[in-house]
């Protein structure tokens, strides 16, 4: 198996867009190509798109080759949409690792792309719903919103966490995110405004929760050993881990706790041959307050139980324990469910060249981790990035 | 001068629930294997089903077991009450179907091993709490369909 890297990263600009799904796409694309030296759409062979729900949102299925039609990538080798909800863009990075990886393809782009607005909020969200297994949980309509509102009864009744400790995820990425220009929410918040805004399920309020986004974002893959013909700060895959258990609510490992977090942090750990203590940026899957929280106590960096006194005390800021979302996470920039994990992976990119605001620039940093997961926190995965190859 | 025509064409006002955006299943058994989940729920019974090789009470029902892949499944009736283990209110952003019915409780219901998600009705968010003692209770659509919701007990 081969080394892989990433040498190039583009993204439209995240948001409530006035553009259509292949617009997004076309955006991301063209970006992408501007990011790189020596390499044109044509040089691709491979491409994989992520896309959580195009039949939906954008009335189209068949999805791959007609992005590969819009960015000028002839495929040759792979090609194929994956869909994995809202690690459906992860999912394209991690197929095209392993293209390149075992030699089936020598140039891969990891491309994914969302349009969530639509005229109809209540079609929207029917959209969303049957993420969770239809017939029996999204019937009683249990969305995003409702299963992460229970989550956090839980975690709150089984471990004393509190509304205002939630809130502070939320004042911490949005503070990221104001400094942040591709982001969809450029405004601060406070933990008063946080607890005062709309209900939306308790103990849920609108700044617990990510917005509905607009987004395109894509990333080249290529063999380590050929990076530096193509860019002088390439990224390198260095490990990963993924692991789901369960479907159905009845079925999940259990609600306050993210067993399968904990499984793919040990599996990420262990191929990158690091510890957590090594991860300098962490680009965690926050589509809710509580689940930052949990992704605290899930990666190890505290014990379970103990991530809302780990952001009291600041440690998740640039400075403290670990740099948890310097982009502003999903919270600031929006969750377009296809793109998010690649926006996510071309952030830490742009943390490894220096290339973001000095007031979200996690300076040295060697390791960061990109994490998304998806369902009803069922499945989780974990990419684990260097500046150096390892 | 343009020789382009213009025309205004037809089309419909309004299009009903699409068929397959119904969150409700088909029930029959012409539709389902599992038909009679719902013929049990009619007659006030819920049930699911328990693999007679390995013992495993499965949820939702199934015609095979995922722990021992046997296919001799039994239906074991699950009673009539359960304890609530988590619940929210949703006050904003409900699907097509259900937003005339803002805001609503929905829950988790632990009944023996099983946490099943349900509508938890008769209530309000501030009435309830983890513990409570919930009842099942039977909704019918009005095409004959059936489905399971949760209620409080009122006698708390
Ligand atoms: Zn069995």
């Amino acid at each position: 198996m081969k080394q892989v890297a990433i040498v190039a990263g583009g993204e439209a600009k995240a948001g409530r867009r006035a553009a259509s799904w292949r617009d997004l796409v076309q955006e991301a694309g063209k970006a992408l190509f501007e990011d790189v030296d020596n390499l044109s759409p044509k040089d691709v062979d491979s491409i994989f798109v992520g896309a959580a729900q195009p039949e939906r949102f954008a009335f189209l299925s068949y999805v791959a080759p007609l992005v590969a039609e819009y960015i000028g990538v002839t495929p040759r080798k792979v090609i194929a949409r994956t869909e994995l909800a809202c690690v459906s863009g992860q999912a394209a990075i991690r197929y095209a690792w392993n293209c390149v990886a075992t030699g089936m393809s020598d140039i891969a782009v990891a491309i994914g792309v969302e349009k969530m607005y639509q005229p109809d909020m209540a079609e929207a969200q029917t959209t969303m719903t049957c993420v969770l297994d239809r017939e029996w949980d999204g019937i009683n309509c249990f969305s995003a919103p409702p299963i992460f509102a229970v989550t956090a009864q839980r975690h709150m009744y089984e471990f004393g966490t509190t509304e205002e400790q939630m809130a502070l995820v939320s004042v911490k990425n949005h503070h990221y995110s104001s400094l942040n220009p591709i982001a969809h929410l450029r405004k601060e918040v406070t933990v008063e405004a946080v607890l005062k805004s709309p209900v939306v399920a308790p103990p849920l309020k609108l700044f617990d929760c990510c917005p509905m986004t607009d987004g395109s974002a894509g990333v080249i893959l290529v063999r380590a050993e050929d990076a530096k013909k193509y860019t002088d700060t390439p990224m390198y895959l260095i490990g990963s881990g993924q692991y789901a258990i369960g479907n159905v609510i009845n079925n999940l490992a259990s609600l306050a706790e993210w067993v399968p977090l904990k499984l793919a942090a040990k599996e990420a750990w262990r191929t990158a041959k690091i510890t957590k203590d090594d991860v300098d940026i962490a680009e965690v899957h926050d589509c809710f307050t509580i689940s930052e929280i949990m992704e605290y106590e899930g990666l190890g960096f505290c014990e379970t139980g103990k991530g809302g006194q780990f952001i009291e005390d600041g440690e998740p800021y640039i400075g403290g324990k670990v740099a948890v979302n310097p982009s502003g996470g999903i919270m600031g920039c929006g969750h377009p469910l296809g793109a998010t994990s690649i926006y996510h992976t071309f952030e830490i990119l742009k943390q490894f060249r220096g290339d973001v605001d000095k007031g979200r620039y996690v300076e040295g940093a060697e390791i960061g981790i990109q994490h998304s997961l998806s369902g009803a926190a069922n499945l989780h995965s974990i990419l684990v990035c260097s500046r150096e190859l390892r | 001068m343009s020789m382009v025509k213009f025309e205004k064409i037809k089309r419909p006002e309004k299009i009903g629930l699409p068929f397959m955006l119904d969150f409700y299943p088909l029930q029959d058994e012409k539709n389902t294997r599992i038909s009679q989940f719902f013929k049990s729920l009619k007659e006030g019974h819920l049930t699911t089903t328990k693999c007679k090789e390995c013992g495993k009470v499965l949820w939702p029902p199934r015609i095979m077991c995922p722990e021992c892949l046997s296919e001799s499944l039994e239906w074991v009736d699950l009673g009539v009450e359960g304890e609530l283990y988590a619940f929210t209110e949703i006050r904003l952003g409900a699907p097509l179907g259900f937003v005339e019915d803002v805001p609503f409780c929905v829950g988790i219901v632990k009944i023996g091993s099983l946490l099943i998600s349900a509508r938890i009705d008769d209530a309000k968010y501030e009435d309830l709490k983890i513990g409570d003692k919930v009842n099942l209770k039977i909704v019918e659509l009005p095409d004959s369909r059936v489905f399971y919701r949760f209620s409080k007990d009122k006698e708390q």
